[in-house]
């Protein structure tokens, strides 16, 4: 079957599954299968920043007087974060919606894909404000061997489901010689297992890796330094808090068989391979977290500390989507990260910049004038 | 508004439930969620929205009931409760980690 970008088809759509139904038509709200997408999108929209809003004038000093081992530690870091947000702001869109079949669903992932593109752009904010020669540091992105590593796990599955899901478009169902690949099985079963761990592979990006990352902007912000880059990194973490919800729910949805009874079944046959996902990726944060550190420890902060929080986050987050915990870790190693992350102290002042609770124009039309009666000018 | 008082009427019992975890007994209110009444209590939970969408909070019901004043936005496993916005309804049993 071949993608649409207008079904003429008549069908429900909430009698769709979340994948592989109908290529969604109306782009309509009025009646949801998930309603869930729907709310998360409402917060995401509400949650809306600008990285210019943050000023980073005096982390450009905090970054000139760091150490040379600690400006290795930042500039990795924020390398590692430009290559998983430039992956997730566009990959969910290209992935995703050629074959998602529910309008709310759909409008998620491109409201979560762009929240992504913001995060990119702060990135570049934050680099443009503290070197003079930006393209180092974007170059070293695909060419340095530690980065280029973690490029490829973050984005397997990803270009998996995509090759799969191109030829299921063009070409059909059916068994077909790639050149350069070999042979590749389209079926079914075979799409929506590739989209199973896709999605659970994009949970664990979100869950774990970002966290790491996350954890090595807080340090520097501990010691009262790189404050600037700390309220950037905050307002991505509260969006990517967001974003994780979106896929435990699919990742739940699917699992439960309620959405689609065929992608339970792929959900029950894949667990080991999830599970394996997570711990890949937790050994592979443990191996990043002795590359940052290699030339020395900071403060709050080292190789030994960080891979304990790797475990500690990978257990919270595989008890999360039902699998049992694989590290000895319980107890969060870094308890500070929790000050940092937490959102309603986002901003001071709402008419500063967006917090959750603050609608722009928001006016209360439930008002008439019998409400201004004990007024007197 | 003013309100005529009435002579009130002894007041509704405030309801205090027991949280039991691991050997400590901690005793909670209706009146707030269970987060902030298990951190006055001095016992660390994880944490980053404080208002139900990134399920940092989610803590293991082994039995007792919860209810949610609004429904969190984030995925609440059987079994599982959200302590930032959970209102503790009868004693309970709560864990951590296995």
């Amino acid at each position: 079957m071949s993608y649409s970008t207008f079904n003429r088809k008549h069908f429900d759509s909430t009698k769709e599954p979340m994948f592989f139904g109908e290529n969604v038509n109306v782009a309509r709200y009025d009646q949801q299968k998930h309603p869930i997408f729907e709310k998360l999108i409402e917060k995401q929209l509400s949650f809306f920043w600008r990285p210019e809003e943050v000023d980073l004038s005096t982390d450009r000093k905090d970054f000139q007087r760091l150490e040379e081992h600690e400006q290795h530690i930042f500039l990795s870091n924020l390398k590692y974060q430009t290559l998983l947000d430039s992956v997730q702001g566009r990959s969910p869109n290209v992935a995703l919606l050629p074959i998602v079949s529910l309008p709310e669903l759909e409008t998620w992932i491109e409201t979560w894909s762009f929240s992504e593109t913001i995060h990119s752009r702060s990135y570049t904010h934050i680099i443009r404000n503290i070197v003079n020669d930006p393209t180092k540091i974007f170059d070293d992105i695909v060419t340095n061997e530690e980065i280029t590593k973690r490029a490829d796990s973050v984005s397997k599955y990803y270009d998996r489901l995509i090759e799969m899901v191109n030829l299921y478009n063009t070409m059909g169902m059916g068994t077909f010689d790639v050149p350069g690949k070999g042979p590749i099985e389209i079926s079914m079963p075979k799409l929506k297992k590739a989209l199973y761990l896709t999605i659970a592979s994009v949970n664990v990006l979100e869950a774990i890796r970002f966290y790491v990352s996350f954890a090595c902007s807080f340090a520097f912000a501990e010691r009262t330094l790189m404050e600037g880059n700390a309220k950037i990194i905050k307002l991505i973490a509260r969006d990517e808090a967001l974003h994780l919800t979106g896929t435990q729910h699919m990742l739940n949805l699917m699992a439960s068989g309620k959405d689609d009874p065929e992608m339970a079944v792929i959900a029950a046959e894949c667990q080991d391979e999830v599970r394996q996902i997570f711990i890949e990726a937790a050994e592979q944060e443990k191996e990043w977290a002795t590359y940052l550190f290699k030339d020395g420890s900071m403060i709050g902060l080292n190789a030994q500390i960080l891979g304990q929080y790797v475990e500690y986050i990978t257990n919270v987050r595989m008890q999360a989507v039902g699998f049992e915990t694989c590290f000895t870790t319980k107890h969060n190693p870094i308890p500070w990260i929790n000050a940092w992350l937490v959102s309603d102290n986002v901003q001071v002042a709402p008419q500063e910049a967006e917090i959750s609770s603050y609608l722009v124009g928001q006016t209360d039309n439930s008002l008439d004038d019998s409400d201004f009666d004990d007024f007197d000018l | 508004m003013t309100s005529t008082s009435k002579p009130k009427a002894p007041e509704k019992k405030e309801q205090v439930h027991r949280v039991l975890l691991g050997k400590k007994q901690i005793l909670v209110t209706e009146d707030e969620p269970l987060l902030v009444q298990l951190e006055r209590a001095g016992i660390h939970v994880e944490y980053q929205c404080r208002e139900g969408y990134c399920s940092s909070c989610s803590i293991k019901l082994l039995w007792g009931n919860v209810i949610y004043p609004f429904e969190p936005l984030a995925w609440v496993q059987s079994g599982y409760l959200l302590a930032c916005c959970a209102i503790v309804k009868s004693d309970i049993e709560i864990a951590f980690f296995d």
